[in-house]
C-alpha cells in the first residue's frame, strides 16, 4: 500500500511522486546530472503502478526539471535546483506568510508583536539571519 | 491436432486411472471367478468305447460374463472425462469443441488398444481351454464368439459406445447437475421402454424379434456404431452452451 | 499508439428475469492494470466469466484484442482466467502446473517455483485436500506463471491472509514491470490494491457506475467533520452525499477537489478534512449509482 511509504489519498498519486522527487531536488539529495529512479524502480518502493511513477517522472521531464537519455534514464537537468528554489521562494508568501498573518489577526496579535515573536524564534533557531540559501 | 494431443494428455497426466483401472477391475472379476471355478467339482459321464465304459469329463462351456466389468469402467471414465474435467480443461483456454473432439478421439483410440487385448485374451482362453477349467471369461454367447477380428470390432465399438454415452451424461452433469443427470437417464430409460410398448402393441414384437436374431454379430456391431455415433452428436450439441 | 485489449458494448447477462450484467460497456487500454470494482454479488464474476468464454452473453459484444473470445481458441489462448472457485480433477498441485505448461503459450517454469516458494504451497499435495487459502495461492501461481497478454483475476485472493496478499501485490508488480500485460482484477478489498490500479470501473447491480482513472479519484472527495454551522458555512454552495450530525457536530462528505485556500480555510474554520479513501468512494459511489459519474464530471470542471 502506498500508504506506508508515506504517500497521502487526497493527491493524485503521480502528483506526490514529483513533489517528492522535487523535494530531493531542492534539498540537495539529487545533484545534477545525477540519475534519478526509474520509474520501475520507483514503482516497487511505493508499491504503485509503474505508469502513475512514470507520469510522476514525466512531469518533472515536461517542466524541465529532468532530462531524459534514451536508453540509460532520467536524470536531474542542469539549473533544476536553483529553479526550484526560485519556485519555493515566489511561493512562500502564499504559503506560509499569508496563513501566518490570517491566524494572527484571528488571535488579536498585531504586526509589530508579530515582528517580535519572529525575531524571538529566529534567535532560538538555527536560522541565518544572513538571508540567502543555506545548504 | 496439437490441442487435441494436449487434451489427451491432459487426461493420461495421471496414467494408470484411464489405462490401468479398467484392467485392474477387470483381473480382480476374472480372479474371482477363476478361483471359483477351480473350485466346482468336474462332472463326468459314461460313454461307451471299444474299451468298454469310460468317464469322459464334460465339456460345456462356463460363461460368466464377468468381461462386462470392463465396459462398465470404461462408461465411468466416460462421465469422468467430462463432468471432473471440463471446468479446468476450459480454463486452459481450450474451446469446448476441441475439448469434446479430443476426448473423444482418446476414448476411441483406448477402446481400439483395449478391445485388442480382449481379442488377445480370447485368444489365450480359447488355446487353454478355458484357462485349465473350462471358463469362458473372454467368450461371450453370440456377440463375442467368432473370428478374431470380429471380436475386436464388436469389443472396439462397445467400448467406443459406453465412452461416448459416458462423455454425454457428464456434459448433462455439467450444464443440469445431479437433477439433470438423472431426468437424462430416465429420459433415457423411457425412451426405451415406451419402444418396447410401441413394439408390443402394435403387434410388430416378433417382427424386431426375427430382424435381432437375423442379424450376425457384424451386423450387431453395425447397429451398435450407429447408435455410438448418434450418442456422439448429442454430446456435441448439448456441449456448445455448457458453462463451468 | 496504444491498442484496446478489452472492449464490451452493451453488455447484457439474464438470468431467469433478473439482470445479472446490464448494458454494461466500457474499454481497458492494453498493458494497463484496471480494477474492477464493486460489491459481492455486483456483477463482476459474471462479467469476467463471459470475458473468458466461460460464459455466453444474452445481449451485447465483447471483443479481446478485436476478436470475441466464445469458442475462440486464438484469443482463448493468450488469456488466463483465474477464478476463486476453481473446480480441478483429481490432481496433484504438480499436475495442474505441468498441464498449465503444456497450453499457456508464455509459461515460465522459474516463476511458477519461485511462486510456489512463496506462497508455500507444498507441490505434492492434493489438489482437493490443499485450505482455501492455498488453492486461492495456486489459481495466482497459475495466473502468474502463464504470463498470458490478457490476465483476468477474480478476487483471487480468498483465504490469503493479509501477509499472503502483499506478497501477492508485490509479485504482480514486479511481474508487470518486467513483463508488462492488460490485467483486470477484480476485489472488494479496494485500499490494499489503490496503489497497483491504473484506472477502476465501478459496477453495481450488473450497470456500470463509475469508470475513471484511479489517480483522478485521489482527493476528488473529502469527508468534512467539525462544529455543525461551520460545516455549513464551509459547504455551502457545494455537492454533498452523506450528512452525520450528533448534537453540535456535523459530518459531511463534498465532492469536488479542494485546493490550499480551501484547506486554509478549512483549518481556521477548526474543522477537519479527509480525503476519501478509493474504498470509500466505490461505497458512495455505489450508493448512489449512476449519479456519481456526472456528480464528479461537474464538480471537477
Amino acid at each position: 500500500m502506498p500508504e506506508l511509504a508515506g504517500l497521502d489519498e487526497g493527491t493524485p498519486l503521480f502528483a506526490q511522486i514529483a513533489e517528492r522527487l522535487a523535494e530531493e531536488i531542492a534539498d540537495g539529495g539529487l545533484a545534477e546530472g545525477e540519475r534519478v529512479p526509474s520509474m520501475n524502480e520507483l514503482a516497487a518502493f511505493y508499491r504503485i503502478n509503474p505508469a502513475t511513477a512514470a507520469k510522476g517522472l514525466n512531469l518533472l521531464a515536461d517542466d524541465g526539471l529532468l532530462e531524459k537519455r534514451r536508453g540509460i534514464g532520467m536524470f536531474v537537468a542542469s539549473g533544476a535546483r536553483k529553479r526550484l528554489l526560485a519556485q519555493r521562494r515566489e511561493q512562500f508568501a502564499s504559503r506560509y506568510v499569508e496563513p501566518l498573518l490570517a491566524e494572527a489577526a484571528r488571535l488579536g496579535i498585531g504586526a509589530d508583536e508579530l515582528l517580535a515573536l519572529v525575531r524571538e524564534s529566529a534567535q532560538s533557531l538555527p536560522f541565518n539571519t544572513q538571508g540567502g540559501v543555506t545548504v | 491436432m496439437r490441442t487435441w494431443r494436449d487434451i489427451a494428455r491432459y487426461h493420461l497426466v495421471i496414467p494408470w486411472l484411464p489405462l490401468g483401472l479398467p484392467w485392474a477391475i477387470l483381473s480382480v472379476s476374472f480372479i474371482v471367478n477363476l478361483v471359483i471355478f477351480a473350485f466346482v467339482p468336474q462332472s463326468y459321464h459314461e460313454v461307451m468305447t471299444g474299451h468298454g465304459l469310460v468317464q469322459v469329463a464334460d465339456a460345456a462351456p462356463n460363461y460368466t460374463g464377468g468381461v462386462v466389468s470392463i465396459y462398465i469402467l470404461v462408461l465411468v471414465i466416460g462421465i469422468n472425462s467430462i463432468g471432473r474435467s471440463l471446468p479446468f480443461g476450459l480454463a486452459l483456454g481450450v474451446t469446448r469443441r476441441s475439448f469434446y473432439t479430443g476426448t473423444a478421439l482418446l476414448g476411441v483410440a483406448l477402446a481400439a488398444v483395449d478391445g485388442l487385448l480382449l481379442t488377445g485374451l480370447q485368444a489365450i482362453e480359447r488355446a487353454t481351454d478355458g484357462w485349465g477349467v473350462n471358463m469362458h471369461f473372454f467368450q461371450v454367447p453370440y456377440i463375442l464368439d467368432g473370428p478374431w477380428y470380429v471380436t475386436w470390432l464388436t469389443s472396439f465399438v462397445g467400448l467406443a459406445l459406453l465412452f461416448v454415452w459416458g462423455m454425454w451424461c457428464g456434459i448433462v452433469y455439467r450444464r443440469w447437475n445431479l437433477f439433470g443427470s438423472m431426468t437424462f437417464v430416465a429420459a433415457q430409460v423411457t425412451m426405451v421402454v415406451a419402444a418396447v410398448l410401441i413394439l408390443v402393441w402394435a403387434d410388430a414384437w416378433s417382427g424386431v424379434g426375427h430382424f435381432f436374431t437375423g442379424l450376425t454379430a457384424a451386423g450387431l456391431t453395425g447397429v451398435l456404431a450407429a447408435l455410438a455415433v448418434l450418442l456422439l452428436a448429442g454430446g456435441q450439441a448439448t456441449i456448445r452452451r455448457a458453462t463451468v | 499508439m496504444t491498442q484496446t485489449a478489452i472492449s464490451v458494448t452493451g453488455l447484457t447477462r439474464r438470468y431467469h428475469g433478473h439482470r445479472a450484467l446490464d448494458q454494461v460497456s466500457f474499454e481497458v487500454e492494453a498493458g494497463s492494470i484496471v480494477g474492477l470494482l464493486g460489491r459481492n454479488g455486483a456483477g463482476k464474476t459474471t462479467l469476467l466469466r463471459i470475458l473468458a468464454g466461460q460464459e455466453f452473453p444474452s445481449a451485447g459484444s465483447v471483443l479481446i484484442h478485436g476478436a470475441p473470445p466464445t469458442e475462440n481458441e486464438a484469443v482463448l489462448r493468450r488469456m488466463v482466467f483465474v477464478r476463486e472457485d476453481q473446480v480441478y480433477p483429481d490432481f496433484k498441485v504438480r499436475h495442474a502446473l505441468r498441464i498449465a505448461s503444456w497450453f499457456y503459450p508464455n509459461w515460465s517454469p522459474e516463476l511458477a517455483d519461485a511462486l510456489l516458494a512463496d506462497f508455500e504451497l507444498p507441490p505434492g499435495r492434493a489438489i482437493k485436500k490443499l485450505s482455501r487459502g492455498m488453492r486461492s495461492a495456486l489459481g495466482i501461481v497459475i495466473g502468474m506463471a502463464a504470463r498470458a497478454e490478457v490476465t483476468l483475476f477474480d478476487e483471487p485472493y480468498a483465504g490469503l491472509d493479509a501477509v499472503a496478499r502483499q506478497i501477492f501485490y508485490d509479485r504482480l508488480l514486479a511481474e508487470y514491470a518486467e513483463h508488462p500485460r492488460t490485467i483486470l482484477l477484480s476485489t472488494h478489498l479496494i485500499d490494499e490494491a489503490a496503489g497497483l490500479l491504473e484506472r477502476v470501473i465501478v459496477i453495481d447491480h450488473g450497470r456500470v457506475v463509475l469508470t475513471a482513472d484511479a489517480d483522478d479519484l485521489r482527493g476528488v472527495a473529502s469527508a468534512v467533520s467539525g462544529p455543525v454551522l461551520a460545516v455549513d458555512e464551509f459547504t455551502a454552495g457545494r455537492v454533498l452525499w452523506d450528512r452525520r450530525r450528533v448534537a453540535s457536530q456535523a459530518s459531511v462528505v463534498v465532492v469536488g477537489a479542494l485546493d490550499e485556500a480551501d484547506r486554509a480555510r478549512a483549518r481556521s474554520l477548526r474543522l477537519e478534512l479527509s480525503p476519501l479513501t478509493l474504498q470509500q468512494l466505490v461505497v458512495h459511489a455505489a450508493a448512489q449509482q449512476a449519479n456519481t459519474a456526472d456528480t464528479l464530471e461537474r464538480t471537477s470542471a
